[in-house]
């Protein structure tokens, strides 16, 4: 039983988060559903929410911001694209980054901060100059479209482009996103006890069998950690497909982004907006309650 | 305790440096560095730029609260619609000693009657760019806007081509393709624009207001929807680059939108005094001749033609003879209805 003061000690600790999610989440969420049901203002920004007639008070609210998302079915044909590119992103960065944050977890423990401070260090060089350097990598007349084409006419096909297209947004898309993947992950495998392979071995577990039975599972939670970071900013992004995706490749994002600046349409941008973190909230509560379980038995047992 | 004050003495001296600063928002590609700096001489301050690609796209930061710029160039529509939000301050004239500069006949124009808020900085037409070699060799006519609209003429350039990201440059193109005017409103019209941009939408590369100077100068596409000024900077760029190909330009001869760019100074504007300094310094003959001479756009300074280089002034898509200018229309301002209805079909195509 705790008793006062570790009850006390407890909603003190979780005073801080709590407030950060009301200010930062809980309120910003609200205001936005409140635009939702306004009307856009004459020149952008938001309409008054009331009159006044006669003395007579008058609600000027409205569903039609969300009766469009549902009147054809391009918006959410568009949501579904997105969560399909989010998805690939996400799968991608899973298989290019296990096998290497699991190199890193078992190399030489000299090592191990090298070969981390490799992987963070494309961070030190502004996110939009390494989308232009892409930019620069799939052009036309860039040396990997070059070489891609002198093996497509080999075959007798068709040339390629990759430039604003679809493939461009997710090669990008898992370029950015590799490191939010690693690193989770290196941090749960780096903590897995040896001993557990060892004795598997001595019970003669071939070297499969290891992964299998005793390292993938208990690297699950540090997945769940990284698909959590990886396809969330991938759902929502707009930079990439704005630079690489050409007329087909946009995502959720831009169109959100377009309502805000170019349409100045906020309730409607408002409307998508919401429906993007209501997807974005059943995902994390579902992969929190896929990573609990595993995660209060995880590591050194 | 030396570190402290060090900051505190940094922070200062920021301030001080803040104040000799003249913040100017601005088109992308539009205002020749040499102008900048000299004007930096001249003024012991620092010129800190802003960057926008398309109207809305100003409107939105500014609507949005940042207003604090001391000079914007805004299109004639967005200072009609600045100064009905009363988002202006009227221009101290007597300040200005070059106002007699620009020719009349940009002057005292319907969107601010009497220039009170506004003066003329430079004007442009909406056009074709295109890869002279490439677009010769597949024998297409630029001069037509069914070279961005036609899908049997655009099958020959499939994804080479890249239209403006600008709902009022591209429905202006397609309305005026269609044989319409450029501010027709008409819901059926506006229908009609749209079903001709999606069925052209599969051919084009990419919507793209700001980089398609480089992506026509390097080769990467042969067709680009763009302003006069960004076409005549890829033809220099794609010269001066040696490449093997030339970049030209054309009016299309269905007509195409002409935008009076004008500066104007914000009410909340941090130093007006050297906004206006600098308004007046742009209409100065050499300071405006030097914007033709090297960004390449219309100029309204009559005072500034004999500075200009005279094959600029031969180029009709620069400076439209009367043959040219009949065709060509401004685009007025929308209200809400109906600019609602054009962000509507603008954001479903964008979407398909």
């Amino acid at each position: 039983m705790p008793n006062r003061a570790e009850r006390l000690s407890r909603i003190l600790l979780s005073l801080p988060p709590g407030l950060y999610l009301l200010l930062l989440f809980a309120v910003p969420s609200l205001m936005m559903l409140f635009a939702s049901f306004r009307f856009s203002g004459e020149y952008g920004g938001l309409a008054p929410w009331y009159y006044i007639e006669d003395g007579q008070f008058t609600l000027d609210l409205t569903l039609e911001n969300w009766q469009r998302l549902f009147e054809s079915d391009i918006y959410l044909g568009l949501l579904l694209k997105s969560l399909a590119y989010a998805l690939a992103t996400t799968l991608i960065c899973v298989i290019m980054a296990y096998p290497l944050a699991l190199m890193i977890a078992r190399s030489k423990k000299r090592h191990r901060d090298l070969l981390l401070l490799l992987v963070i260090l494309p961070f030190w060089s502004n996110f939009l100059v390494r989308i232009y350097a892409w930019m620069i990598i799939f052009s036309p007349q860039g040396a990997l479209t070059a070489a891609l084409n002198v093996v497509t006419s080999s075959l007798g096909l068709e040339p390629i482009t990759l430039m604003f297209s679809g493939t461009a947004v997710i090669i990008c898309l898992v370029y950015v996103h590799l490191p939010f993947m690693i690193l989770p992950l290196y941090a749960n495998l780096e903590k897995h006890d040896h001993r557990l392979l060892d004795a598997a071995q001595d019970l003669g577990a071939n070297r499969f069998q290891c992964f299998w039975l005793i390292t993938w599972p208990l690297s699950l939670p540090g997945i769940y950690a990284g698909a959590v970071l990886v396809f969330i900013p991938s759902l929502g992004i707009f930079a990439i497909p704005d630079l690489l995706g050409g007329t087909n490749g946009i995502m959720i994002g831009n169109v959100i982004k377009q309502q805000f600046v170019e349409s100045r349409d906020w309730p409607f941008g408002s409307v998508l907006s919401l429906v993007l973190t209501a997807i974005t909230l059943v995902l994390v509560l579902l992969a929190a309650k896929l990573g609990s379980p595993a995660g209060e038995n995880n590591g050194k047992k | 305790m030396k570190k402290i004050l060090c900051c505190f003495v940094l922070c200062l001296s920021q301030f001080a440096m803040a104040e000799k600063a003249l913040h100017l928002f601005n088109w992308n590609d539009y205002i020749a560095e040499d102008t900048v700096t000299r004007f930096e001489e001249q003024c012991g301050c620092k010129v800190v730029q802003d960057y926008f690609s398309a109207t809305e796209e100003m409107m939105a930061k500014l609507l949005a609260g940042a207003g604090d710029y001391d000079v914007v160039i805004p299109t004639q529509n967005a200072v009609e619609a600045l100064v009905k939000q009363g988002f202006l301050l009227p221009l101290n004239k007597s300040k200005l000693s070059n106002l007699g500069n620009t020719a009349k006949g940009f002057l005292d124009k319907a969107y601010d009657p009497g220039n009170v808020y506004s003066l003329p900085y430079a004007f442009t037409t909406t056009l074709i760019g295109y890869n002279e070699e490439k677009i010769a060799e597949l024998g297409i006519d630029p001069s037509n806007w069914s070279i961005i609209f036609d899908p049997a003429v655009l099958e020959k350039i499939k994804g080479k081509v890249t239209v403006m990201d600008d709902s009022e440059e591209l429905f202006g193109a397609a309305l005026k393709y269609l044989g319409y005017s450029i501010n027709d409103n008409d819901e059926k019209h506006l229908k009609e624009a749209q079903a001709l941009i999606l069925k052209a939408k599969p051919y084009w590369a990419a919507f793209n207001s700001s980089s398609y100077i480089k992506e026509l100068t390097v080769g990467n596409i042969w067709v680009a929807h763009g302003y006069s000024s960004d076409m005549f900077q890829a033809r220099v760029d794609a010269a001066d680059a040696g490449r093997d190909f030339s970049v030209n330009f054309v009016l299309p001869k269905q007509g195409a939108v002409l935008a009076l760019d004008n500066m104007v100074i914000p009410k909340k504007a941090r130093n007006p005094e050297l906004a206006l300094q600098f308004i007046n310094f742009m209409m100065a003959p050499e300071n405006a001749a030097e914007l033709t001479n090297v960004v390449g756009t219309g100029n309204p300074n009559a005072a500034a033609t004999p500075f200009i280089e005279p094959e600029i002034l031969k180029i009709s898509a620069i400076f439209p003879d009367d043959e040219a200018q009949k065709t060509l229309e401004t685009v007025g301002a929308r209200n809400a209805k109906q600019r609602r209805l054009i962000n509507k079909l603008w954001t479903e195509i964008k979407v398909r």
